[in-house]
């Protein structure tokens, strides 16, 4: 085999083994959200609640599945703050009245309530939800499908 | 000067200036890489998926997977039934409530497997291990001695006794819950859990587990967890201070509470 394909192959290896071992090793399970529909919200932050067992963000955001797109509030889970400080998060990055961009997994119930993958704050810094609640599968730029992305 | 006085003068100049006799520098034929008994500090498990963890997969073998319970059969229907309905759930994006939900924490012996970073205090007397999550906290006493099953008095990480064997710290477990338990395997009071951990280079120990249970299982539970150092990482609080998902008292599934406005 040569030496670029072997690395390839043990990186694509470490990938899939990474993607077994989220799926397995989170506090619970997160399929109450649809990963594979993830929607892409715009809005100004309610409020930043930083506690445990998961970090909230309240959210003032048009629903981008509804044709009307009247803005509605969302409560959005996040990690936990030690996973999020592990992720590179502060307790105080996110301020009331923040304007943010995040993708997240939308509650299956189509209730206004789903699971972060990723957020974008105002200064431009992207940040993602750790490990175990999974990646984006849509840009947080514009809202279309990442080439290879999985739920 | 007498001999014996130069010999005093020059010993307390010795301590005075903080010198010593100049010994030979450790080779590293003869400066061993790590303490084999050296367990403390703070610890990931092995390997680890979250974002920016730093770990390399392939430095040391990946645990096999921890095989079902092997439960007798008069429990194994009951186990397996329970398994195809918390996986069904799952499918259906209509997961079943758990004791996360209501904040409870692991307990013994699934606080080991950590999900979350743990902290090990070695001290002659007792070894304490910290899991993140939940603040969790066991205490192994050295050469201790375990009450008898009748007498231990439940609890979620029971009553722990370590000791040497080699450079292999054995440790053994008994008094958990009934209702704590690990990958949904029910328990006696009766279950022990035995762990030989062995730091397997300087950035990792292994942890060796075998449960057993004589009215529950056929024959002993085994698996390994491994574990990674996280140098200079400061534990983070964890009071599972408000859980907004929810059991729905209806279907036992778990919710998500949406705050209005």
């Amino acid at each position: 085999m040569i030496p670029g394909v072997f690395v390839k192959a043990r990186l694509l290896a470490a990938l899939l083994g990474a993607f077994v071992a989220a799926s397995a090793q989170a506090h619970h399970s997160f399929a109450m959200f649809d990963s594979n529909n993830q929607v892409r919200l715009v809005g100004k932050v309610a409020e930043y609640t930083w506690q445990n067992p998961h970090v909230y963000i309240e959210l003032e955001a048009r629903d981008p599945r509804d044709p009307k797109g009247k803005v509605q509030h969302w409560s959005i889970e996040c990690a936990n703050p030690g996973i999020l400080n592990r992720a590179g998060w502060k307790f105080n990055m996110i301020k009331k009245g923040d304007e943010i961009t995040i993708v997240a997994a939308p509650l299956r119930t189509r209730e206004p309530g789903a699971l972060l993958k990723q957020i974008k704050l105002p200064d431009g810094r992207i940040f993602g939800n750790g490990g175990p609640a999974g990646p984006p599968n849509i840009s947080i730029e514009d809202g279309k499908p990442l080439a290879g992305a999985k739920p | 000067m007498n001999r014996a006085l130069t010999a005093t003068l020059l010993a307390a100049a010795f301590v005075a200036t903080g010198c010593a006799p100049k010994q030979a520098e450790p080779t590293a034929a003869t400066q061993p890489a790590f303490d084999p008994k050296d367990f403390s500090g703070t610890w990931d498990r092995y390997p680890l998926s979250t974002e920016n963890s730093g770990q390399d997969p392939t430095v040391v073998p990946r645990p096999e997977p921890i095989p079902a319970p092997p439960l007798k059969p008069e429990f194994k229907a009951a186990w397996d039934a329970e398994q195809k309905k918390i996986n069904a759930a799952n499918a259906a994006g209509e997961p079943i409530a758990t004791g996360y939900t209501h904040c409870i924490p692991d307990g013994m012996p699934a606080m080991m497997m950590a999900m979350f970073p743990i902290e090990v205090l070695q001290t002659p007397r007792q070894t304490t291990i910290i899991q993140e999550a939940y603040n969790q906290v066991r205490r192994i006493y050295m050469n201790d001695t375990l009450p008898a099953v009748e007498d231990a008095e439940p609890g979620f990480w029971g009553h722990s006794t370590g000791k040497w064997e080699g450079n292999d710290f054995v440790v053994e477990t008994i008094g958990i819950k009934d209702n704590v338990r690990f990958r949904n395997a029910p328990h006696s009071a009766a279950m022990r859990i035995h762990e030989r951990m062995r730091v397997i280079d300087k950035d990792h120990f292994e942890n060796d587990v075998t449960v057993e249970d004589p009215e529950y299982l056929t024959g002993p539970w085994q698996w390994k967890w491994v574990y990674q150092r996280r140098p200079n990482y400061k534990m983070y609080e964890y009071v599972c201070e408000d859980n907004r998902e929810y059991a729905d008292p209806v279907t036992g599934k778990a919710r998500m509470r949406i705050n209005k406005r």
